[in-house]
């Protein structure tokens, strides 16, 4: 579940502590200078930095942009007002209460926990839903789902006075009408930190994380984003319920406007601009955001005097209007879209920084491990697989055999079918005829990530790193996988792994920032780091000079024998098929034209017509 | 019988506008791959202009074409200010960009008018109705269809036989290829918006006939229907926004009519529900355009 | 006419292309070949517009045309005729090459067509058919006739053969050797490098992103090492 204990729970949560009483610290200083309204709109900060977090542990994790979560809030919040208020306000307001309503009286803590039950079940049903429409991080289908979901919940509420008290009355407590005491706030808040941080840190975090970064990638090594996706959903809404319900309380009402357009867009801009992959950022923004309207509020009223200047008509005077929060807001969201999409802090927390700074026992590279025969013959079989295009045959008949001890290369001209092969063997293409199976277990229809978890763990032709995580992080995702799925087997040390890669000073590096030849040895690091069966390679020296192509060749066969694999490479660059490889394929125009080891292949004259071309008459 | 016929014409004369905006927004997110949730403000803004026009004494015959400018300049203006900047952009902030325009324009109305609701005086026509058998069509409707429908037809003819609806159609296709042709992107873009501009415009027309009235927000419900169309056809493809639009309008007429009284309210909400389901089964739309990714 | 020296080209860290330099003179046809993920199309990108090269220049008709975008390109005779062809799919094959030809003037434009209606009387045949109905063989006649409606002075093509059965591999170097007897300067990048070396007038073999040897078509041609060459050793 955590990885590493110091790093991944223990400074998280003494980093939230911090954060929370920085956050809260800085509210009481500000409600100490400014009397009056001042307490008001630090409790609505506070809860606000609630329902941001809630919404942080969904967007941030995961990339899908959701509009939905005030829709959860005000379902939260209906439910939460509905068994809150005692039957003699309800009866004033909603005399026809369905569902026997109407006599329902418990304490307001009992109601939270009902809203957050009633929330849930609703969202575990939109969780299958976006699941189902194949949500992932940028997809439009997900955030067109939830922006309905926003709108079912407006419209029902608007449009149901029996439950709600509708558009206009609403729903009205009595009880104190504000919160006696912040101390639930204050409570909500701390474990909503906490939560959103352990979440991060944990292995279901880290793999919604890797799946955000590259979907497909992901998948490749196993991972089923949408598991994830749906555990982040339900923990964030958890989050919002709560925040919701505070917030209706510390209102003392609820209308359907207060959980809608106005509410969604407040809390995505904190979001954003702070920054949305981070629970810190998520609290920089509530803060710089609550600062900033509250002056812009200020400014409309009262112009300069705001500073202790009084200047009438002066040139800027005209800026200074009543609702000048609300063009705040939307510059806001706006100039950051275009200047700094990442937010403020991108995905820095606090705690990392206090990890890397004060945190770490020195490290030192571990010894090279010792090389680890495979604990089985299974053998991966290809036969007679064909695949169609619409009227063009990729594939024609194709077979291939490999086993664990050996590396076999598939080569061919341009369009040969190389890749689609591949793509045949780890499920993302189906063949129309044929089979592949490991180890007599067929593979032909499954999933590309069952295939991953069956351990066949594949590269890509284009570099599918997790661009965002460092180096560590992108092995580290990929051993927790495999720890997980494969329990009988002993998963590689993730720094063992790092080291032999000659990885081991970039380990704290994002993996954008690497050169090309360190991102290709990451690329395979990572694969290796699955334990898998075999190492299927798409053309790992692409884009490599010759003497990189050389290194290449080490790394290959020295990753496949810390980890026991077999591998199948598929590249162009014949030099380093020549030089890795036992046995070679040959590929043409979809067929297998030619099969041997090296010394034979290089001399047969079939191979080399393929490539390089045949003259007319030949 | 006659029900049903009623349901059908008010239904297309409601799918009509949804029709225009939802084109709209497609031929945006055709050459631009962003769905422009901003769509909605150019009818707020032609709403004021109007308030204005027919304020000072303006008729209505002035005030058209006025709607229709105003709609086009908008759009260029929120293309260079905003859109332009984050072009090649990821969806995430291609999405939260629109929003932002979204806001950042309603919000200037706020600031600068005010928030509450202003009313402009209607065309006399347009509560007129005449009779065909049992029927009761509202002449509102019947115009609505036509300039549509005339509408739709001129559009055609622009893509299809002009040299700058060649242009746009290779660049919804295939952006850098269209490039490689001589296709500039700046221009293509910028038609883009301009003709978004221009069926908004006219979409803004009717829709401002209607309703008689403006306010900062008064711009969301229509891009709301816009985007919800497009995205029920299928976005990427044209002909899917318009029968996209239409079905929304239908499927808005029926259901009023269907559903008991006592609910009928909901009618918004229950649409809503029905995108959100049809998005589960069929995310990619009804008319669905192939996109591949190489892998 | 064209001019590349030193060109260098990067995606992000790869050196798709390290100092490359060649050139084309008017009238001349000269091929690229060498193994796949050797820079070819790397090359063809960069010199067109569609990348920035990180070093080096390209010099057309005594004009530094480095970094130029390709619609500026076109309209100063540098055409490219893509990998993969790149037809529209959505468009008929008039309204492809109708396209190729927006550059040109209208008046010019109704004559062009009819040329190219002339010279490939396959496409005659499928004029209002949509583009994604076509073979391959049909499709990179398209491609090559809307290349050709810009009236390019330079016209390049990235692996005109890639997908097509040998049949058709034939008729696409038929078209190449005609183009060269109308006089045409082309530039050729091709996997096919015997057939290509046979029409070509020089040629240039890239690996691994350099020029690794250069030659006229028949030196290579009859060089016994040209396997060893592509493979390195």
């Amino acid at each position: 579940m955590f990885p590493n204990l110091r790093r991944d729970v223990i400074f998280p949560v003494c980093g939230s502590v911090i954060l929370f009483v920085l956050f809260v610290g800085v509210g009481l200083a500000y409600q100490s200078q400014f009397s009056g309204a001042a307490e008001r709109l630090v409790t609505f900060a506070l809860i606000d930095a609630i329902l941001v977090l809630g919404i942080q542990i969904y967007v941030g994790n995961t990339g899908i942009l959701s509009f939905g979560h005030i829709g959860f809030g005000a379902i939260a919040g209906y439910a939460f007002a509905l068994f809150a208020i005692t039957p003699a306000e309800k009866l004033k307001r909603i005399p026809d209460a369905p569902f026997g309503l109407l006599d329902v009286n418990v304490s307001p803590w009992l109601a939270v926990v009902v809203a957050v039950a009633v929330t849930l079940v609703v969202a575990f049903v939109v969780g299958i839903g976006l699941a189902r429409s194949g949500a992932e991080s940028g997809a439009v289908s997900a955030t067109v789902i939830t922006l309905a979901l926003l709108f079912v919940t407006h419209e029902l509420a608007r449009n149901w006075p029996d439950l709600t008290g509708g558009d206009r009355a609403g729903l009205s407590f009595r009880i104190g009408g504000t919160l006696d005491s912040r101390v639930p706030v204050y409570l909500a808040l701390l474990v909503s930190i906490v939560l959103a941080r352990l979440y991060a840190q944990s292995r279901g975090g880290r793999v919604a994380v890797a799946a955000r970064e590259d979907d497909l990638a992901a998948r490749a090594m196993g991972v089923n984003p949408l598991i994830q996706q749906m555990v982040a959903l339900l923990i964030s809404v958890v989050v919002v319920s709560v925040g919701a319900s505070l917030r209706v309380y510390e209102n003392g009402s609820i209308l359907p406007r207060d959980m809608f357009f106005n509410l969604t867009l407040v809390t995505l801009v904190m979001l954003i601009v702070g920054g949305r992959r981070s629970v810190t950022g998520a609290l920089v923004g509530v803060a710089v955001i609550t600062t900033g309207r509250e002056l812009a509020r200020r400014l409309g009223q009262d112009g300069f005097e705001v500073f202790g200047i009084g200047l009438d008509g002066a040139p800027l005077d005209w800026i200074f209007r009543e609702n000048l929060k609300s063009v705040f807001m939307g510059v806001s969201m706006l100039g950051f879209m275009i200047w700094r999409p990442s937010g403020l802090l991108d995905d820095w927390e606090l705690d990392k920084w206090l990890h890397s700074r004060f945190g770490r026992r020195s490290e030192v590279p571990p010894e090279s491990l010792p090389v680890i025969e495979p604990d089985d013959s299974s053998v991966l079989v290809a036969e007679g697989v064909d695949v169609a295009f619409g009227g063009f045959q990729a594939l024609d008949d194709v077979g291939i055999r490999a086993s664990r001890n050996e590396v076999v290369g598939v080569i061919g001209p341009n369009g040969a079918g190389k890749t689609t092969l591949l793509n045949v063997i780890t499920g993302l293409v189906e063949s129309s005829s044929g089979s592949v199976a490991l180890g007599g277990v067929d593979l032909s229809s499954a999933q590309s990530f069952r295939i991953a978890r069956s351990g066949l763990v594949r590269t890509f032709q284009n570099l599918r790193l997790f661009a965002a995580l460092t180096v560590r992080e992108n092995v580290e995702v990929s051993a927790l996988v495999a720890a997980s799925l494969r329990r009988h087997r002993p998963p590689p040390d993730v720094d063992g792994l790092i080291a032999a890669a000659g990885l081991w000073e970039h380990r704290d590096r994002r993996a954008r920032e690497l050169d090309y030849g360190t991102s290709r040895r990451l690329e395979l690091a990572r694969a290796a780091a699955t334990a898998p069966a075999f190492l299927l390679l798409d053309e790992p020296t692409s884009g490599m000079s010759d003497s990189e192509s050389l290194l290449m060749v080490e790394q290959v066969r020295q990753m496949a024998g810390l980890v026991g694999a077999g591998v199948v490479v598929i590249d162009h660059d014949l030099n380093f098929i020549i030089g890795i490889c036992d046995r070679i394929y040959c590929l043409d125009c979809g067929q297998v034209i030619a099969e041997g080891t090296p010394e034979e292949i290089q001399v047969d004259p079939v191979v080399q017509a393929a490539y390089i071309g045949s003259a007319a008459g030949d | 019988m006659t029900e049903l016929l009623q349901n059908l014409i008010d239904g297309l004369g409601r799918g009509s506008i949804y029709a225009l905006l939802a084109l709209g927004v497609a031929v945006i997110f055709g050459v631009m791959h962003l769905l422009n949730f901003a769509h909605g403000e150019l009818i707020t803004v032609s709403g004021y202009a109007s308030f204005w026009a027919l304020g000072a004494g303006w008729s209505w015959y002035l005030t058209v074409p006025l709607i229709v400018a105003v709609s086009v300049l908008t759009s260029l203006i929120i293309e260079r200010v905003a859109f332009s900047r984050v072009r090649g952009a990821d969806d995430f902030t291609l999405l939260l960009t629109s929003f932002g325009v979204h806001f950042v324009v309603s919000a200037i109305f706020l600031l600068y008018v005010s928030a509450s609701v202003k009313t402009y005086p209607r065309p006399a026509w347009v509560t007129n109705t005449f009779a065909v058998d049992s029927l009761r069509i509202e002449v509102f409707d019947t115009v609505v269809i036509v300039v549509t429908i005339a509408t739709l037809v001129a559009t055609t003819l622009l893509l299809q036989r002009t040299t700058f609806g060649l242009s746009l159609r290779a660049a919804a296709a295939d952006f850098d290829t269209a490039r490689l042709m001589g296709v500039r992107s700046n221009s293509v873009i910028r038609g883009a918006f301009a003709l978004s501009g221009a069926l908004a415009g006219i979409a803004s027309v009717f829709w401002l006939m209607r309703s008689g009235s403006t306010s900062p927000t008064a711009g969301i419900d229509p891009m709301l229907k816009g985007v919800l169309a497009a995205l029920i056809g299928g976005l990427g493809s044209l002909r899917g926004a318009v029968l996209g639009g239409f079905t929304l309008g239908l499927a808005e007429v029926i259901l009023r009519s269907r559903l008991p009284d006592s609910v009928a309210s909901l009618t918004e909400g229950v649409v809503f529900l029905l995108i959100a389901l049809l998005f589960i089964f069929r995310p990619q739309g009804l008319i669905s355009v192939p996109h591949a990714e190489r892998v | 006419m064209l001019e590349v020296s030193g060109l260098t080209t990067k995606y992000g860290e790869i050196s798709a292309l390290r100092e490359a330099s060649l050139h084309v003179g008017a009238g001349e046809v000269v091929g690229l070949i060498g193994p796949n993920g050797a820079g070819k199309t790397t090359l063809l990108n960069t010199i067109a517009g569609l990348l920035a090269p990180s070093a080096g220049g390209v010099v057309f008709d005594g004009d530094d045309i480095t970094g130029h975008s390709p619609e500026g390109l076109l309209r100063s005779g540098l055409a490219l005729v893509p990998e993969h062809r790149r037809i529209f799919v959505n468009l008929t094959v008039e309204e492809n090459l109708r396209i190729g030809g927006v550059t040109v003037p209208p008046s010019d434009r109704p004559g062009l067509l009819d040329e190219m209606g002339e010279r490939f009387p396959i496409l005659r045949d499928k004029w209002t058919t949509s583009a994604g109905y076509l073979s391959g063989g049909e499709a990179q006649q398209l491609a090559i006739a809307r290349a050709l409606m810009s009236r390019p002075r330079l016209l390049m093509m990235d692996e005109p053969s890639l997908g097509l059965a040998p049949l058709l591999v034939d008729v696409v170097f038929e078209l190449i050797d005609t183009l060269r007897s109308q006089g045409r300067t082309l530039l050729v990048v091709e996997q096919n490098a015997t057939k290509m070396l046979d029409l070509a007038d020089r040629a240039y073999v890239l690996r691994s992103g350099e020029v690794v040897a250069e030659g006229t078509g028949a030196e290579l041609r009859d060089n016994r090492d040209l396997f060893d060459t592509f493979v390195g050793n």
